[in-house]
């Protein structure tokens, strides 16, 4: 029995080997070779090996003024896109629930989710044409003059911010309504028996049901937020100035797109990563979703 | 059952090597979007000539064939036999390029008896083929910045009268800056009802490289004029108009300012400069809607078949840029130092540059010539007599960008100040662009 067991897990494991060697090649060791390397001075465009010099690099990107302001869009879309999606994404869900053709609405509303965020933002920067572009065309008809959506520092993020929530509502509409569909009638009736109206029942009785839900997609949403780049890189390039530069495209740029350093660039991404893990876990203490998630 | 099974196989393994084995050699050739319509064709010929050799050209896009270049360079992977490079890029790709002087040496079995090297222009041989000693590329792309305008609205009497009596003189074609700015002001709808197109001029100032290089046709006139040479010295081809003669940004000087507040006055002038770029300013002008845009050689192609251009050799003529220091283009191309076709890469790239090259890429796509043979051939005169007489003044006086390795990072922290003091977020000051130069200098040590 013994023999039989063990020689199980023995061919499970060799079932798992494969998948286990392509973790470990391509995310492991990348990973740790990243730590490693953001204790080191190391360009591309100089072809000398890397020098270690200790935490020069973290030192480096706190009086670097161009990763201070890519902090600052990027807690700016932290800050307007999420809570944005969040209200909306809740509201559509309501609102279509039991609606007339609420199955084609459903469909239709998932479509900007569907785009590849590449694509999407090709499409964006055509709408955004000061010239010839739909969105400031519409604006003229309702009487308004021209915005320079890709030339100005405030509507320059207003439009990433925009781009952001046509994209993003969908998936927060999807999990919330996923979570209102499978709230049991029996409690909702309940409270409607108890004297509660439709906004009561709403207030009192489904969102409190849903918002583990709500605070997962809360969670997801601001790590999406802050590893933002396709967008940016699509649309503005992170200008005009540095309004729109995100902290993921600054990585890019300092790491691939002109800095060719390789090791101030791992140092910003190890960074980000232990704050969207604080942040992660912040949260989940913050609004207990340890009992809920049984984590 | 078994015998069907290795039939099959070897059927299979004759599908995936079968096309190996038809050719001597594959070569992968990249280059970027600007270069791959001309090089398919010529791909094409050469394939033609020499069926041993079969060319896969990839485009890739600027801001990804670049960092591409460079990290199969350092890691010697080899996955491009040929590229096209950037002729700012040279500094930084020089180590991972074949020298070319020292392969012909020591192939001369190779080396085409008609190629003749003295036939290049003297400058593009330069800037689009070596760093320091060492050839890493034969001009295959020339370009510099041109300065295309309604030749049919300047000679418009009725025009011609407005703007002399509201100017005290002749509505002629620019030859400064200061001159543009009149006469942008005049072609634009707000500043003139009665003008016949929407803007005086078009530009692109967003944040990208683009606006680096934009820089230099307005600094340029100032860092080459007598006083200019005087203060910085003489430019260095590699350091660059950036630069002064002792290797120091020239940049942070009260020049630079008056450039930047050119730049600035005429911003009006134009559609959306902070965001616009090369698409965005060549539809505009393609349409009718502005009156001049200073542009690259090959955008001519693109406007050739607008509707609201035609007919195009009245409507639409060329000039040198206002200032006559306009800022270098073009691209080089060079064999991977890791290439394991280097033979038949080497045979490519002199037919590529060729005198037969160099012609189709002007005749059919508007890539501009690199050999002075093909400048002077009496059927390129013909169908466009601005060759001689703009072209070759224009890259004889052309201002360069650095083409030393560190360029891509001086040129990103360049443009995040220089759009930020166009945004109005920063004083344009020379204090300002010393804070650039001080990153500058940190960076080059």
């Amino acid at each position: 029995m013994q023999t039989i067991i063990q020689r199980r897990k023995r061919i499970a494991f060799l079932m798992v080997l494969p998948l286990l060697a392509l973790f470990i090649g391509l995310t492991i060791y990348p990973f740790a070779y990243m730590i490693y390397i953001s204790f080191h001075d190391y360009s591309l465009v100089s072809f000398e090996p890397p020098q270690f010099i200790g935490f020069q690099n973290y030192q480096n990107i706190y009086s670097d003024l161009t990763a201070r302001s890519s902090v600052s869009f990027t807690v700016f879309l932290l800050a307007m896109a999420v809570p944005i999606e969040i209200f909306l994404g809740l509201g559509i869900a309501f609102l279509i629930r039991d609606v007339f053709g609420e199955r084609v609405f459903r469909g239709l509303l998932l479509i900007p989710m569907m785009i590849p965020p590449v694509v999407a933002g090709i499409a964006w920067k055509m709408l955004y044409n000061y010239e010839f572009g739909p969105v400031n065309y519409f604006l003229s008809l309702i009487g308004y003059s021209k915005v320079s959506w890709l030339g100005n520092h405030i509507f320059s993020r207003l439009g990433v911010v925009m781009i952001d929530v046509w994209q993003w509502t969908p998936f927060v509409f999807l999990v919330l309504y996923a979570g209102l569909r499978s709230i049991p009638q029996e409690i909702v009736e309940a409270g409607y028996v108890d004297g509660a109206s439709g906004w009561n029942a709403i207030r009192h009785i489904e969102i409190p049901l849903i918002k583990p839900l709500i605070w997962v997609v809360l969670i997801i949403r601001s790590i999406d937020a802050l590893k933002l780049f396709d967008i940016v890189y699509m649309v503005t390039f992170g200008g005009p100035g540095s309004s729109t530069h995100s902290y993921s495209f600054y990585i890019y740029k300092a790491g691939v797109s002109f800095g060719w350093d390789i090791g101030y660039a791992s140092a910003l991404s190890i960074l980000l990563l232990l704050v969207i893990a604080l942040l992660t876990n912040f949260l989940i203490r913050f609004l207990r979703l340890k009992e809920v998630l049984e984590l | 059952m078994i015998k069907k099974s290795m039939l099959f196989v070897l059927v299979i393994l004759f599908f995936v090597f079968g096309s190996m084995i038809a050719y001597a050699a594959t070569l992968s050739v990249w280059s970027s979007p600007d270069n791959a319509d001309a090089l398919f064709e010529l791909a094409k010929n050469f394939m033609e000539k020499n069926p041993d050799i079969q060319i896969e050209v990839t485009p890739l896009s600027w801001e990804v064939l670049y960092p591409r270049i460079l990290q199969d360079i350092t890691s010697g992977a080899g996955s491009f036999d040929v590229s096209t490079w950037d002729l700012m890029t040279a500094g930084a790709i020089a180590p991972g390029f074949e020298d070319l002087n020292e392969y012909a040496k020591n192939h001369p079995d190779l080396v085409d008896t008609n190629f003749d090297d003295d036939d290049f222009i003297p400058i593009a041989k330069h800037v689009y083929g070596y760093w320091g000693e060492k050839r890493i590329g034969y001009p295959f792309y020339g370009a510099c910045m041109f300065f295309f305008y309604r030749s049919d609205l300047f000679n418009n009497a009725e025009l011609k009268n407005k703007f002399q009596t509201k100017y005290g003189r002749e509505l002629t074609v620019p030859a400064t800056w200061e001159e543009v700015k009149q006469v942008a002001e005049f072609f634009t709808k707000k500043f003139n009802p009665e003008s016949p197109t929407e803007y005086g001029i078009t530009l692109m100032f967003p944040r990208t490289h683009t606006l680096f290089y934009m820089f230099l046709n307005f600094f340029g006139p100032y860092r080459r004029s007598p006083e200019g040479i005087k203060k910085f010295g003489d430019v260095n081809l590699d350091w660059g108009d950036f630069f002064t003669a002792d290797q120091k940004p020239s940049f942070n000087s009260e020049e630079a300012v008056k450039a930047i507040q050119d730049m600035i006055d005429l911003m009006k002038y134009a559609p959306d400069p902070l965001g616009s770029d090369y698409g965005e300013t060549l539809e505009v002008f393609g349409k009718g809607m502005a009156a001049m845009i200073p542009q690259w050689t090959a955008t001519l192609a693109s406007w050739k078949d607008s509707p609201d251009l035609q007919p195009f050799a009245e409507k639409v003529k060329v000039t040198v840029m206002p200032g006559g220091t306009p800022v270098s283009g073009g691209w080089g191309v060079g064999i991977n130092a890791s290439s394991k076709n280097k033979e038949a890469a080497f045979r490519f790239i002199q037919y590529a540059t060729s005198k037969e090259g160099d012609k189709i890429q002007w005749l059919k796509y508007r890539v501009g010539p690199t050999r002075i043979s093909v400048v002077e051939n009496p059927e390129i005169a013909s169908d466009s007599p601005w060759v001689k007489e703009a072209y070759i003044p224009s890259l004889e006086k052309a201002s360069h960008r650095p083409r030393i390795p560190e360029e891509p990072k001086l040129e990103d922290v360049f443009v995040g100040t220089l759009s930020e003091i166009l945004l109005g977020q920063r004083p344009n000051s020379v204090e300002t662009l010393n804070q650039i130069a001080e990153v500058w200098m940190k960076t080059l040590k």
